[in-house]
């Protein structure tokens, strides 16, 4: 799974830990969304979508690989 | 009561059991307990040999790190918990294959150096108990490391 976060967090003009802790994790949970080691739950996606005022889709996205299978 | 009403009581009650945490304070409580251990088991050792007391030090080395591994961290967010449950998974494989495979290598061990004592010798509980807490504690530690 791809991920826009960090161009998103830029745009909002946010450090890691300023979009940390407005939805309520921490610094080291949102750099492992943004290097793609973690792929964050529902909830806490809905946080994010919420925040820069987007649908989820906007900023996490399937990869290529991903896509295929769905498509089987 | 009804399958429903049953349902929702035991849900009930394992949503309790998720509460099992301790606040991250107790980390500093757990090495504490374990440093004192050690030094009793030391001690022990130099001055008067008492098996009793020793398996009473060697014990609180368990209790120390039971308490470090049920500590929260600062924040407890979904990642942490995430780790933390990769952690018990391997730690209970790593531990269920040592124990194992431990009476094979200890007869291994004893028909090449002492023939005389060719044996499959299992582990006791403080070595599995010891081996399943030590390799969670450490693989927890390692994997908030990579995730920074």
């Amino acid at each position: 799974m791809r991920n826009r976060l960090k161009i998103e967090r830029a745009i909002l003009n946010l450090t890691q830990e300023e979009l940390a802790h407005k939805i309520g994790v921490s610094r080291q949970t949102i750099s492992s969304i943004e290097k793609n080691r973690y792929v964050p739950s529902t909830v806490l996606s809905l946080k994010l979508s919420i925040l820069f005022q987007k649908p989820v889709n906007e900023f996490f996205e399937l990869d290529d690989t991903e896509i295929s299978e769905v498509k089987k | 009561m009804d399958l429903k009403s049953i349902l929702e009581c035991e849900r009930k009650s394992l949503e309790k059991l998720k509460r099992y945490q301790l606040p991250n304070s107790f980390k500093k409580v757990g090495v504490g307990i374990i440093l004192i251990s050690v030094v009793s088991i030391i001690g022990i050792k130099l001055s008067i040999d008492t098996p009793n007391l020793k398996k009473a030090a060697m014990y609180g080395v368990l209790l120390g790190l039971l308490v470090i591994s049920i500590s929260k961290e600062k924040i407890e967010d979904e990642l942490i918990t995430n780790l933390r449950m990769q952690s018990y998974a391997l730690a209970f494989i790593a531990g269920v294959l040592i124990t194992l495979t431990n009476p094979l290598f200890s007869y291994i061990a004893s028909s090449l150096f002492d023939k005389q004592l060719e044996h499959f010798n299992g582990m006791g509980d403080w070595q599995i108990l010891w081996i399943l807490l030590s390799i969670q504690v450490f693989y927890f530690e390692l994997l908030k490391r990579f995730n920074k």
